[in-house]
C-alpha cells in the first residue's frame, strides 16, 4: 500500500469510529444548509433544553441496556411520576386541586416523593428480571403496562375524576421552565438538571465498583459471576438508579407542560432505546459511554427540531427517524463484528 | 477497503436523504410556500393540531389551509397526542419568528404554559376546538378563543332525540312503556364536550316532557372500535330492551352501527335509532342508507376558517375581528354554531366538507 493509501485508511478508520459524530455534523451542515437561520442561540437553547428530560431518561435506560436488558417502562413511570408530583405540587388557590387540603408543599418534597415511588418500581423490575430470570424485555413490558394501569387509577380519581391535573404552584413552574438569564437570553434550568445528572451517572460509570460491574455483567454475565460479582443485586441496583432518574424525569416533565395527565410520557422509552442506540450503546450489553448517550439524544432532538424548524411534513419525519435508527445499528452490528 | 467503501455509502445516503427531506420542506406544510411570491413576504402564524389523524380534526385543518391560501404563511405542526411534543412545537413556531399563534390544545389545562411563551414575545394566541379556562384565557389580552358551546350540541342531539320519538313513538318504543331505554357512549371521561353532550342530551329530553331510562353508559373514549366492543356487549345484555343509541360523536355512532349491522339490525323490520354528533361524511353517508337517524354538524369548515380569519388578523397586527362576521363573547370565544343534521337536511352536512 502506498503512503497516501495509507492515510487514507486511517481517515476512514477514524470517520468509521466516530461515525455518530461525524453524523451529526453532517446532520447540522444539511439543516444549515436548507435554512441558514436554523443557527441561532434561540434554537440552540430550545434544541438543548428540550433534549434534558430525554437525556435523564436515556441515561437510566443506557444502564440497562449496557446490563444486556431493556426497559419498556420507563415512558409510564415518566407518567406516574408525573401524575403524582402534579397532584402534590398544585398551587394553593387553584380551584380544582386533587387534595383540597393539601398545604403547599416545598417543591423538591414531591419530586422526592416521586423519585422514590418510581425508584421502588424499578428495584421491582430489577427483582423480577435477576431473581424470576424473566427477560427484561416481557418482565418492563408487563410492568409498563401495570404501571399504566396504577397511574390511572391513581389519576381518575374523586374529587374531580379524570382531569388533567394543572395549576401547578408557581415556585414548581418556575424549577421546570424558567432559567438564569445571560445577556438577552435565558438558560433554562433543565440544562443544568440534565448536566448535573450526566456527570452523577459519568462518575457511576466509571469510577465506582457498580459501573465496572455493570459493564462486566452485560460484556459477560457468566464471567462476571465467577469472578465474585452479585449479579443479581447489581442489577437491582441499576434498575433503581433507572427508577430515579425517571422519577425525576416525570416531574419536571410535568412543570414543563404546566400540567399531566395519565398519558404523559408515553412511548417516551422508545425515543430512549433508539437515542442510546444512536448514540452507540450496545443492545448486546457491555459497551456504551456517557458522552455517547447524550449524543444520541441530541441528534435526535436536532433531527426533531431541526425538521420542524424547516416545515418538513410530520410523515416524513417519521422515515427520517425510522432510517437513522436502522443506519445507527448498522454501523454498531458492523464495528462489533469486526472486533470479533 | 471495499467494505469500509460501503459504510461511507451508508452515510452518504443518510446525510443525502436528511437534505433531499430538507428540499421537500417548502412543499409540505404549506410552510414557506408563501414566501415572495410577487416580492412581497406573507406573515407568519404557527399552528399545532392536536393530532392530525383525529377524524374531525383533519377537516378542521382542510379549512384552516384552505383559508389562509394567499393571505399568511402557516406553518402547521402535528402535535401527536403529546402536549410536550406542542410545547416544544410552540418554541420551534416561535423561534422561526411566528406573528401569531393558532393552538389546538393537547391538554385543556396545559394552556398557561403556552400564554406565557406567548406573553413573553407578545404573540397574540387563539385556542381552538380545544377551550381552555375561562379565566387563564382572560390572564392575556391577546389569548383568543375559537369553538363552540359544548352544551349546545348536547341540547340539539337531546331535541332531535324527542323529536324522532315522538314522531315514531309507535315504532321507537318497543316495549310500549312510554320510556327511552337508551345506551350512551361517551367521549373520555372529563373531556368538556363528552361531560356537555352527555348532560344537555338527556336532560333535554327530560325537559320535554319524555320519560327515560338509562340501561348503560360507558365511555369509548371518542373511538369506534373501542364503541363497537361497548355496543356488542350490550346487545349481548340488552338485546331487544335498547330503544335508542345516544354517542357523544359520530366515530362512536359508526362503532355502534357496526355492531348493530353484526347483530342482524337495519336488514328487514330491525331497526335502532343512533344518534351521534360531527356530521362526518361516513356518519352522513350512514343517514342516506337509513342506518342512522341523525347527528350534529360540528361545523369544521367554519371552525378553521374562524381561527384562520383571527389568527390573520392578530398577525397583520389588526383587531381580530377586522372584516369578519364573527362575533366574540364575554369571555372572548368566537362561538360557532351547531346544526342538526338529519335525511331532511343532509345537503347542509354535505356541503360542510365541499
Amino acid at each position: 500500500m502506498s503512503t497516501q493509501a495509507m492515510k487514507n485508511s486511517k481517515i476512514t478508520k477514524w470517520l468509521f469510529d466516530h461515525v455518530i459524530y461525524v453524523f451529526l455534523i453532517l446532520l447540522v451542515i444539511g439543516i444549515v444548509i436548507a435554512s441558514p437561520d436554523f443557527l441561532s442561540v434561540t434554537n440552540l437553547i430550545n434544541i438543548l433544553s428540550q433534549s434534558s428530560s430525554r437525556i435523564i431518561i436515556a441515561l437510566g435506560i443506557a444502564g440497562i441496556l449496557i446490563t444486556a436488558g431493556t426497559d419498556l417502562s420507563a415512558g409510564r413511570m415518566v407518567g406516574l411520576a408525573a401524575v403524582v408530583s402534579a397532584s402534590l405540587l398544585q398551587a394553593g388557590d387553584y380551584a380544582y386541586k386533587m387534595y383540597p387540603n393539601l398545604p403547599e408543599l416545598p417543591f423538591f418534597v414531591p419530586i422526592i416523593i416521586a423519585m422514590v415511588v418510581t425508584g421502588l418500581f424499578g428495584i421491582l423490575n430489577g427483582v423480577i428480571v435477576s431473581k424470576f430470570h424473566v427477560p427484561p424485555f416481557i418482565a418492563t413490558l408487563g410492568m409498563m403496562i401495570s404501571v399504566y394501569g396504577i397511574t390511572s387509577i391513581y389519576f381518575d380519581r374523586p374529587p374531580y375524576g379524570a382531569q388533567p391535573i394543572g395549576g401547578l404552584s408557581e415556585s414548581f413552574t418556575k424549577f421546570a421552565q424558567r432559567g438564569i438569564p445571560i445577556g438577552d437570553y435565558e438558560i433554562p434550568f433543565l440544562i443544568f438538571y440534565a448536566i448535573i445528572f450526566s456527570v452523577i451517572i459519568w462518575v457511576i460509570w466509571n469510577k465506582t465498583q457498580l459501573g465496572k460491574n455493570m459493564y462486566a455483567i452485560g460484556g459477560n454475565p457468566e464471567a462476571a459471576k465467577v469472578s465474585g460479582v452479585n449479579v443479581a443485586k447489581n442489577i437491582i441496583i441499576i434498575y433503581m438508579i433507572a427508577g430515579l432518574l425517571y422519577g425525576f424525569s416525570g416531574t419536571i416533565e410535568a412543570g414543563r407542560v404546566g400540567s399531566a395527565t395519565n398519558n404523559t410520557g408515553n412511548m417516551y422509552e422508545l425515543d430512549a432505546i433508539a437515542a442510546c442506540v444512536v448514540g452507540g450503546v450496545s443492545l448486546s450489553g457491555g459497551i456504551g459511554t456517557v458522552p455517547g448517550v447524550i449524543t444520541g439524544v441530541l441528534i435526535f432532538q436536532i433531527i426533531n427540531y431541526g425538521l420542524a424548524f424547516l416545515g418538513v411534513s410530520p410523515y416524513i419525519q417519521f422515515i427520517v427517524k425510522g432510517a437513522i435508527i436502522i443506519v445507527a445499528v448498522a454501523f454498531d452490528m458492523r464495528k462489533h463484528a469486526k472486533k470479533k | 477497503m471495499f467494505k469500509k467503501k460501503k459504510g461511507f455509502i451508508l452515510s452518504l445516503t443518510v446525510a443525502s436523504s436528511i437534505l433531499l427531506a430538507a428540499g421537500c420542506s417548502s412543499s409540505t406544510g404549506g410552510s414557506d410556500s408563501g414566501k415572495n411570491k410577487g416580492g412581497d413576504k406573507l406573515p407568519a402564524v404557527g399552528a399545532t393540531i392536536y393530532k392530525f389523524d383525529d377524524n374531525f380534526m383533519s377537516y378542521v385543518r382542510r379549512a384552516m389551509e384552505a383559508a389562509s391560501e394567499g393571505k399568511i404563511n402557516l406553518m402547521l405542526n402535528d402535535s401527536q397526542n403529546d402536549q410536550a411534543k406542542q410545547i416544544e412545537q410552540v418554541d420551534t413556531l416561535i423561534a422561526k419568528g411566528a406573528k401569531s399563534l393558532a393552538i389546538n390544545l393537547v391538554d385543556p389545562k396545559a394552556a398557561q404554559t403556552i400564554i406565557d411563551k406567548a406573553k413573553a414575545k407578545d404573540i397574540p394566541v387563539i385556542f381552538f376546538n380545544k377551550e381552555p379556562d375561562s379565566s387563564v384565557l382572560q390572564g392575556y389580552e391577546k389569548a383568543y378563543y375559537v369553538g363552540t358551546t359544548s352544551s349546545e350540541s348536547g341540547v340539539i342531539q337531546g331535541e332531535m332525540i324527542a323529536k324522532a320519538w315522538e314522531a315514531n313513538i309507535e315504532k321507537y318504543d318497543k316495549n310500549g312503556d312510554g320510556k327511552i331505554q337508551y345506551v350512551l357512549l361517551k367521549g373520555e371521561p372529563g373531556h368538556p364536550d363528552a361531560e356537555a353532550r352527555t348532560t344537555f342530551a338527556v336532560n333535554t329530553i327530560k325537559e320535554k316532557g319524555i320519560e327515560v331510562e338509562e340501561l348503560a353508559m360507558d365511555t369509548a373514549m371518542w373511538d369506534a372500535t373501542k364503541a363497537t366492543e361497548k355496543m356488542d356487549a350490550w346487545i349481548a345484555k340488552f338485546n331487544e330492551q335498547i330503544e335508542f343509541v345516544i354517542a357523544n360523536n359520530d366515530g362512536m355512532a359508526l362503532g355502534a352501527i357496526a355492531s348493530l349491522e353484526k347483530a342482524g339490525y337495519f336488514s328487514g323490520d330491525k331497526f335502532m335509532p343512533v344518534v351521534g354528533v360531527d356530521a362526518i361524511p361516513e356518519a352522513l353517508d350512514m343517514i342516506e342508507k337509513s342506518k342512522m337517524f341523525g347527528t350534529v354538524l360540528n361545523d369544521a369548515t367554519n371552525q378553521g376558517k374562524a381561527t384562520i380569519d383571527l389568527a390573520t388578523n392578530a398577525a397583520n397586527g389588526k383587531d381580530v375581528l377586522e372584516g369578519t362576521d364573527w362575533t366574540l363573547d364575554d369571555s372572548r370565544a368566537v362561538r360557532v354554531p351547531y346544526v342538526e343534521v338529519t335525511i331532511d337536511n343532509i345537503q347542509v352536512g354535505k356541503d360542510a366538507y365541499k
